[in-house]
C-alpha cells in the first residue's frame, strides 16, 4: 500500500465534519423520514416501499456527499502549498491524483454501508441477501460519476470558491435530484430539470436494484457522467497541474 | 553522472507573458558549494529555482541537475527544496508528514538527527495547523532534508523568520554544508548570503549581475557610483567597467569597478551634467547592483 495513500486515508478519517455530514446525517435521516413519511403508511407492503426507497435515496446522499466532499481536498492541498511541496518529493504527481481519486471512491463505502444496515436493521427493509449486495455494489460503482464531479471542482476552482461550490452542489443534486422528497413531488419545470442530474439517475441505479432490475438508462447515463467529467477533469489538470500555485 | 556538476544552467530563459523573468542566465555549480542567490524581490531568484526543480517550462535553455534532468532529477530524490510557495498539509501531525517524505526518497535523514538537525525538537506529534510561523519554516526544511538528498534548494528559507530564529537557521545551513551538501539558497539579505554562502550570484532583472566568493563579490562591488542628469534618449548600455545601472527620473546612476574607465567613455559620449562621484559602500553597492526597478544589467540591451 503506498504510504501516500494510508496518509490521505488518515487525514480524512480525522474530519469529524466529514464523518458526520456523509455518514452520521444520512444514518439520521433514512430514520427519521422513514419514522414519518412510512409512518403514514396503511399497508405493511406500502411501508416496506417506502423505506426502501428512503433508504437508497439517503444511501445515495451519503455517498454523494462523501465521493465531493473527499476530493475536495484536492483544492484545499493545492491551497496550503501542500501539492507543490510533494512536487519536490520522488512521489510522481500520477500517484499523487490516482490515490485522491482511489480515496474518494473507497470513502463512499461506509456511507453505503452504514445506511444500508440502518435500513435493515432499524428501517426493517427487507432484501435478498444478493440484492443487497447488488445495491451496494452499483451505488458503489456509481459514485464514480460524482468522484470525477468533485476532482473536477477540485482541480478546477479555488479553495473558496470549490468549497463553496462543493456545498451548493450537494444541495441542489439532492434537492432537485430527488433525495429527500421525491421528484414527483417538484414542480413541472423543476421536475424536467431533475431527470438532467446525475443525482437522480443514481437513485434510479439503486431503486432498479431493489426492484429486481438492472435500470439500463441509469447506468448509461452514469457512464456518460462519469467518462465526461473525468475528461473535463483531465484537461483542467493539463492546463493547471497540481503543484501550480493557487490564485 | 559521477562527475557531474550538482547544478549546471545554461542560457535559461523564462517569459511570464510578455514579462522575461530570467534572460539567459548561465550558471554552473560544483559539488559541495554552498551558494546565495542573492538579489531583490522580482529579480527572477524564484524562477531559477522554480525552473531548476522543473515547476516551470522554461523559454529556452538547459538544465542539468546532476546530470539529470529537473523532472528526472526531482523523481530520483537527487534534490530536495524549500518553496515559496509550498506549504503543508492540514488534519496531519508533524511527524507523518516528515515520515510520508522519508519514506518517498531513495535514502532518508536518520529521524533523531533530522529532528536535531531541523530544530523540530518536540514538534512530531503536533498538528501541523497548530504550528507558529518559525515552526512551520523549519518543519519545510526537515521536508527538504528529510530524503538526505545531495542537492538542497532553498528559496528564501527565512523569510517567516524573527532575528533569532535566522542566526539558528544559518547555523543549520553551514551544517549542511560541512556534510557535504549542495546548497543553493535565494536570499535578499546580504548579511544571510555573507554569513552562509562561500559563493554568491548577485541576480538583477533576470541575470547574474556578479558572481563570485563572497570576498570577489564584495571586492567586484565596492566599486564606485557615478551619477549625472541623463537624457531619455541617453545610451546607458555597454559602457565599460559598469556593472550595474539605474534609473530614477532624470539621475542615471552606475556602479562601475573602474571609474576611470567609465568615466572617459561617458565623456566620449557627451556631457554629463550634475556629476556626482562616490565611493560606493558594500551595502551601496550591492543594493545598487540588485535593484531591479530601471536596472539594465551588464550588457543587456534596452
Amino acid at each position: 500500500m503506498s504510504p501516500l495513500f494510508a496518509f490521505q486515508l488518515r487525514r480524512v478519517a480525522r474530519n469529524r465534519q466529514f464523518v458526520f455530514f456523509t455518514v452520521l446525517l444520512p444514518a439520521l435521516f433514512t430514520v427519521f423520514l422513514t419514522e414519518i413519511i412510512g409512518g403514514q403508511m396503511a399497508g405493511a407492503a406500502e411501508r416496506q416501499d417506502v423505506a426502501a426507497s428512503i433508504m437508497v435515496s439517503m444511501m445515495a446522499y451519503g455517498a454523494i456527499g462523501a465521493a465531493l466532499g473527499a476530493t475536495i481536498r484536492i483544492s484545499f492541498d493545492r491551497a496550503s502549498g501542500w501539492l507543490r511541496q510533494l512536487r519536490v518529493t520522488p512521489v510522481p504527481q500520477t500517484e499523487v491524483f490516482a490515490v485522491d481519486v482511489v480515496v474518494g471512491v473507497l470513502l463512499t463505502l461506509p456511507s453505503l454501508l452504514v445506511v444500508a444496515l440502518v435500513g435493515r436493521f432499524v428501517s426493517g427493509v427487507q432484501l435478498d441477501p444478493g440484492t443487497w449486495l447488488a445495491l451496494v455494489a452499483a451505488l458503489w460503482a456509481g459514485s464514480s460519476a460524482f468522484v470525477a464531479l468533485g476532482i473536477l471542482v477540485g482541480l478546477a476552482l479555488d479553495e473558496k470558491a470549490a468549497g463553496g461550490a462543493i456545498g451548493i452542489l450537494g444541495v441542489v443534486l439532492a434537492a432537485l435530484g430527488g433525495l429527500w422528497w421525491p421528484v414527483e413531488m417538484l414542480p413541472g419545470a423543476m421536475r424536467g430539470l431533475a431527470y438532467t442530474l446525475p443525482s437522480y439517475w443514481y437513485a434510479e441505479l439503486g431503486r432498479g436494484v431493489v426492484s429486481g432490475g438492472w435500470a439500463i438508462a441509469a447506468v448509461l447515463v452514469l457512464a456518460a457522467y462519469t467518462a465526461g467529467f473525468g475528461a473535463l477533469a483531465v484537461l483542467v489538470a493539463r492546463r493547471r497541474p497540481l503543484y501550480a500555485v493557487a490564485g | 553522472m559521477e562527475s557531474a556538476p550538482a547544478l549546471e544552467i545554461r542560457g535559461l530563459t523564462v517569459r511570464y507573458g510578455s514579462t522575461v523573468a530570467v534572460d539567459d542566465l548561465s550558471l554552473t555549480i560544483p559539488r559541495g558549494q554552498t551558494v546565495a542567490l542573492l538579489g531583490a524581490n522580482g529579480a527572477g531568484k524564484s524562477t531559477v529555482v522554480n525552473a531548476v526543480l522543473g515547476l516551470l517550462n522554461p523559454a529556452a535553455g538547459s538544465l542539468q541537475l546532476l546530470g539529470r534532468d529537473p523532472r528526472d532529477a526531482v523523481r530520483a530524490g537527487s534534490v530536495g527544496a524549500m518553496l515559496q510557495h509550498g506549504g503543508l498539509p492540514t488534519e496531519a501531525r508533524v511527524g507523518e508528514v516528515i515520515d510520508l517524505v522519508r519514506r518517498s526518497f531513495p535514502t532518508a535523514w536518520p529521524l533523531d538527527d533530522l529532528v536535531v538537525t531541523a530544530g523540530i525538537d518536540g514538534l512530531l506529534g503536533r498538528p501541523v495547523d497548530a504550528l507558529s510561523g518559525g515552526q512551520r519554516q523549519r518543519v519545510l526544511l526537515a521536508l527538504a532534508l528529510a530524503g538526505a538528498p545531495p542537492l538542497l534548494l532553498l528559496d528564501e528559507p527565512t523569510s517567516a523568520m524573527d532575528v533569532e530564529g535566522r542566526r539558528a537557521f544559518w547555523t543549520t545551513m553551514r551544517g549542511l554544508a560541512d556534510r557535504g551538501h549542495t546548497v543553493v539558497f535565494a536570499t535578499h539579505h546580504l548579511d544571510e548570503a555573507d554569513a552562509v554562502a562561500d559563493r554568491v550570484v548577485v541576480v538583477a532583472g533576470g541575470r547574474v549581475v556578479a558572481d563570485g566568493t563572497t570576498a570577489e563579490v564584495k571586492a567586484g562591488v565596492s566599486g564606485r557610483t557615478i551619477s549625472f542628469t541623463a537624457a531619455p534618449d541617453r545610451r546607458l548600455d555597454g559602457i565599460p567597467a559598469v556593472t550595474a545601472v539605474s534609473r530614477e527620473g532624470a539621475t542615471a546612476t552606475l556602479v562601475t569597478a573602474d571609474a576611470d574607465t567609465t568615466l572617459r567613455a561617458l565623456l566620449a559620449d557627451g556631457g554629463l551634467p550634475d556629476l556626482e562621484v562616490r565611493g560606493a559602500t558594500l551595502e551601496d553597492a550591492v543594493l545598487s547592483l540588485i535593484s531591479t526597478r530601471g536596472t539594465t544589467p551588464m550588457g543587456a540591451t534596452r
